[in-house]
């Protein structure tokens, strides 16, 4: 629908989008600037938009009452594991499933997919007897191996099927007459040609993994072993009451990286999230 | 090069009989085309010479080993596809030299043949580039210089030249046929194009419906068409196909009699002539114009010989306009006769 | 001219055998017979005469010709049987070996989670007493008798339908805005996509710090003199702001598919509806709508069944209540489960829910039969 528009309809546009912006872009705003406000500042009425007094040691309070560094690095480890895990098989899986013709293909697909259908939410329970009985309470495997092999790693393996499918059977054919093995044409061929699904899958699997927040409530129960959602939410005072200037100060430590690298690289990410093929 | 023989070879997805048995013999060297209508099967014989499509039943054999369950790699055989298939993420020289690096040829024997092969087609200012940088026509000769690079002992075509315009495809043939003469290797081309077919071909296989309906060359098949269908299908415009009996006094067809060799036994039958073998005479039949089509050199003619509709074809200017009358008349040395039921040759 | 030949069984010797022991193949492997062959090679004429012989041949007559075999062997050729491993057997066990780690891991930790939750919800399981005790249906029976939970229900339903229907029409109408030709509007789809990738925690805590009864957006509103609501703590308002603060956050990756989508729209369609004097809003709804379907409807099934998983937010902000009012299914999930400790009830509300997923996930795949207008 891109008709040349009046001037008048075009301010008006404008002045709809920036109003429609506000409660995307205000919380964002408040986070990173209430940081560094003293605590009563945050309070204060009027509201500030840009911080009358600045108090920097925010930062810093967030390693004194938290072992923040560990817990960054714990959420950065993890999501990057899950990350590079989840491209790996899901890729591998959504290729055979597109592209290899195997018996039962069609009937083990389907049972891949009944992973889409169920949330993590029901499988909790037995989850965290399975790995009660593993031993793996309060340790990072819960939060590393459930992602890779659960749900949301269906859910790329779907979209990089997809996205296989939609490749020309020519070009393999094409390597298999120049002589590679079914392992090397999907490493050299098929791989490499899927840089845009295998882009929104990362990015949905990092993302995923970075704000994960029932698992490690569950399974998780020692500060050093916190991840960073939530770490987040025990910054409160002897009272009980939460350090708001601080909490803010640690939820932009956490926010920022991701925005930054967004920011950079968005048009990857908008173009990544279109192939997924949900299109239809 | 190697001599390539298909023995009675089939082909069934599931219960569906695609390929009933097909018998070819390629000699060493040979330029064989398969032609037909879509469907008949064409490409999937070419595949399961190439290894891509499985066969159900019978035996491929290239040079004097049966290669039925060979991979595509192990036959010694080159491709080229219809889309041309060129891997978008390498340059024109990584293209052409995959298959040589895949089998560890060594980094100067592999340049060396890729510089011979893109020598050959007139590549060499493009190696440097990549396949959405190139013209259809570019790319079709990268897609042609990857298979000769391997110096493979057959060439495989599959349908090439269907995704050019019209002029290149005719620059193309005459390149590929070139080609084929400088470096002698045994070819099985497929298309659906009997033009094609005609200009390039030492040996055609017309296919229908998974069955050979006649192997020869082409001029064979042109003259002496063994059915109905081959008959129909080689040669544009098409043979008109005229039904009735064969009588004494000529062939008798609702309200003509059309000329015919002598000889030959009365029945039912099928009037096949050829649109250039009407000629312009007074001993004639008479026919009313439908179509002129100047085409420069000959002019082609739509019309109707009592009730049957036929074109003909003249080297004359034929100066008559929708409606007019002609006289026209069949040579009767290129009449072809065909069996009312089988379509098989009568004459 | 074909002749129907019997089985080649009764052939002389100098034929190519016909194929037996080793199960001849047809696709689906299972053994299939010799089946009898027609096949008619026609051999053309001599090339570059006048003169045209040529006959038609019925195969096999004794004598094949045998280009480029040696009569030998033909005789000494084995009777066919078929390797075992053939190309498509080994590129069978190719897929086997690449679909594996991502089947195991759905049956390790997807399959067999869910029929031991269905194995727990039979159970009382009292986790102090370290008693295990087979109730069959008792825990059904509960929880059809459980007050609370016609109000859990009701609140996940008011959750999940207004998240959907404020999403949706979100969505669409920023992907529509975001659709023209406007200088700068990538800075706008950046900033309206922003949330999706800020931290899901950070984001909800922010707004539970604004949505405070002296928090950012009352001392704003009083500004105007308004006194705003306890927004957390009055029933309705925490429902409101729990949706609010979720569509915010997600409703930019929604937004992306559904411009992806406008942009797939053939722009010829718009053209001939100009044409034809359509005005842009008939052309929004007879146009625009349809071509779009398929995309609206894997969205929608997505943010519904994504609804009820919606977890972070209502711990954060309100856990729950006041009351039961934000006490959606996940969340009472895991209030029974793991604050109060009784697994097997919470099993069998994880049974309920994922019922509810399935149930509304098969209806909207049916629904797409109709509504869908649009297919790849």
């Amino acid at each position: 629908m891109k008709t040349d528009l009046s001037p008048t309809i075009k301010t008006a546009l404008y002045g709809l989008m920036c109003v429609l912006l506000i409660p995307f872009v205000f919380p964002t705003w408040w986070m990173i600037t209430s940081s560094v406000k003293p605590i009563s500042d945050i309070f204060a009425f009027p509201p500030d938009l840009w911080p009358r007094r600045f108090d920097f040691t925010t930062y810093g309070k967030v390693f004194e009452l938290q072992p923040f560094a560990q817990q960054y690095w714990n959420s950065a480890y993890i999501a990057a594991i899950v990350t590079v895990g989840t491209m790996a098989f899901s890729s591998m899986a959504g290729y055979a499933f597109a592209r290899i013709k195997f018996p039962g293909a069609d009937f083990l697909f389907t049972i891949v997919l009944l992973g889409l259908l169920i949330p993590s939410e029901v499988t909790i329970v037995p989850l965290f007897q399975i790995f009660l009985k593993w031993g793996m309470i309060n340790t990072h495997w819960p939060l590393i191996l459930v992602p890779i092999f659960g749900a949301p790693s269906v859910f790329a393996t779907f979209v990089m099927r997809q996205f296989f499918i939609a490749l020309p059977g020519e070009l393999e054919e094409a390597a298999r007459v120049d002589g590679l093995g079914r392992f090397k044409i999907f490493w050299i061929i098929a791989l490499p040609l899927a840089k845009p699904a295998l882009g929104a899958v990362a990015i949905f699997t990092f993302l995923h993994s970075w704000n994960l927040y029932l698992e490690p409530i569950v399974f998780i129960s020692s500060k050093n072993m916190f991840t960073l959602p939530q770490a987040l939410t025990q910054f409160t005072d002897a009272y009980g009451g939460a350090m708001w200037n601080i909490q803010m100060a640690a939820a932009t430590m956490t926010a920022l990286p991701v925005l930054l690298v967004f920011i950079v690289a968005q048009k990857q990410f908008v173009e990544g999230l279109a192939h997924t093929g949900l299109k239809g | 090069m190697a001599p390539v023989t298909l023995r009675h070879v089939k082909k069934s997805y599931g219960d569906a009989a695609v390929i009933h048995g097909v018998d070819i013999d390629i000699a060493d060297g040979e330029f064989v085309v398969l032609v037909g209508p879509s469907g008949c099967g064409k490409s999937t014989l070419l595949r399961m010479v190439a290894g891509l499509e499985t066969i159900t039943d019978g035996e491929i054999s290239i040079g004097p080993r049966v290669v039925n369950e060979l991979d595509p790699k192990d036959r010694d055989i080159a491709m080229v596809f219809q889309n041309y298939a060129l891997y978008p993420h390498m340059t024109v020289e990584t293209n052409m030299g995959f298959s040589l690096e895949h089998r560890g040829a060594s980094k100067a024997e592999i340049t060396e043949r890729v510089n011979w092969a893109a020598d050959i087609l007139g590549l060499v200012p493009l190696l440097k580039r990549y396949p959405r940088q190139l013209s259809g026509g570019q790319r079709q000769r990268v897609a042609m210089g990857r298979a000769i690079v391997r110096n493979p002992q057959v060439f495989l075509f599959d349908e090439p030249l269907s995704n050019l315009d019209a002029k290149l495809r005719v620059v193309m043939r005459g390149e590929i046929k070139s080609l084929h003469q400088r470096l002698g290797v045994t070819t099985i081309y497929v298309t659906h194009d009997q033009v094609e077919a005609m200009t390039m071909a030492d040996k055609i296989v017309v296919l229908n419906a998974g069955k050979v309906e006649q192997i020869g060359a082409p001029l064979d098949l042109y003259d002496r068409p063994i059915n109905q269908f081959v008959a129909g299908f080689i040669g544009s415009p098409s043979m008109n196909f005229i039904g009735g009996q064969i009588t004494p006094d000529g062939f008798a067809a609702a309200g003509i009699t059309l000329p015919l060799p002598p000889g030959l036994a009365p029945g039912n039958a099928v009037y096949g002539i050829r649109p250039e073998h009407f000629e312009l005479s007074p001993a004639g039949v008479a026919a009313t114009v439908l179509l002129v089509e100047p085409m420069g050199s000959e002019t082609q003619v739509t019309m109707t010989l009592g009730e049957h509709q036929a074109i003909g074809v003249f080297r004359e200017r034929v100066k008559a306009s929708p409606g007019e009358t002609i006289i026209v008349r069949p040579d009767p040395a290129n009449v072809h006769l065909f069996d009312t039921t089988t379509g098989a040759r009568i004459n | 001219m074909g002749v129907l030949l019997p089985k080649l069984g009764s052939q002389t010797p100098t034929q190519p055998p016909p194929r037996r022991g080793g199960a001849v193949r047809c696709l689906g492997w299972t053994p299939c017979h010799n089946l009898a062959v027609v096949s008619l090679p026609l051999w053309g004429g001599i090339k570059g005469g006048g003169i045209f012989a040529y006959t038609a041949r019925v195969t096999p007559t004794p004598a094949l010709p045998t280009r480029g075999r040696e009569k030998e062997e033909a005789m000494t050729i084995p009777p066919r049987t078929r390797p075992f491993w053939t190309i498509e057997r080994r590129d069978a066990v190719a897929g086997y070996a690449f679909i594996a780690p991502q089947l195991i891991g759905t049956i390790v930790f997807v399959l067999i989670p869910l029929a031991l939750v269905f194995w727990y919800s039979l159970h009382e399981w009292n986790v102090l007493a370290n008693t295990f005790t087979f109730k069959g249906a008792a825990n059904y029976q509960h929880l059809l008798n459980d007050p609370a939970l016609p109000q859990v229900l009701i609140a996940s339903a008011i959750f999940s339908a207004c998240l959907v229907v404020l999403n949706m029409t979100l969505a669409i109408l920023l992907a529509v805005l975001l659709d023209q030709k406007l200088r700068g509007i990538v800075v706008f789809r950046t900033l309206f996509f922003s949330p999706v990738v800020v931290s899901l925690v950070a984001w909800t805590i922010v707004w539970g710090f604004l949505l405070q009864n002296n928090g950012g957006i009352n001392g704003f509103l009083q500004m105007f003199g308004i006194t705003g609501p306890n927004w957390l703590r009055n029933s309705t308002t925490a429902m409101i702001s729990v949706v609010v603060v979720q569509v915010f956050k997600n409703v930019g990756l929604n937004m992306i598919l559904f411009l992806a989508a406008l942009q797939g729209v053939p722009k010829e369609l718009y053209e001939a509806a100009r044409v034809d004097g359509a005005p842009p809003f008939k052309q929004f709804r007879r146009i625009t709508l349809p071509m779009i379907s398929p995309t609206i409807l894997l969205t929608s099934i997505i943010t519904i069944v994504g609804s009820l998983q919606v977890f972070a937010q209502i711990a954060v902000l309100t856990q729950g209540g006041p009351g039961f009012s934000t006490t959606v299914l996940v969340y009472y999930l895991y209030q029974q489960a793991f604050q109060f400790h009784f697994f097997g009830y919470g099993s069998t509300l994880s049974i309920l829910l994922f019922v509810i997923v399935a149930i509304l996930t098969f209806a909207q795949w049916q629904l797409r039969k109709r509504i869908v207008f649009y297919e790849n």
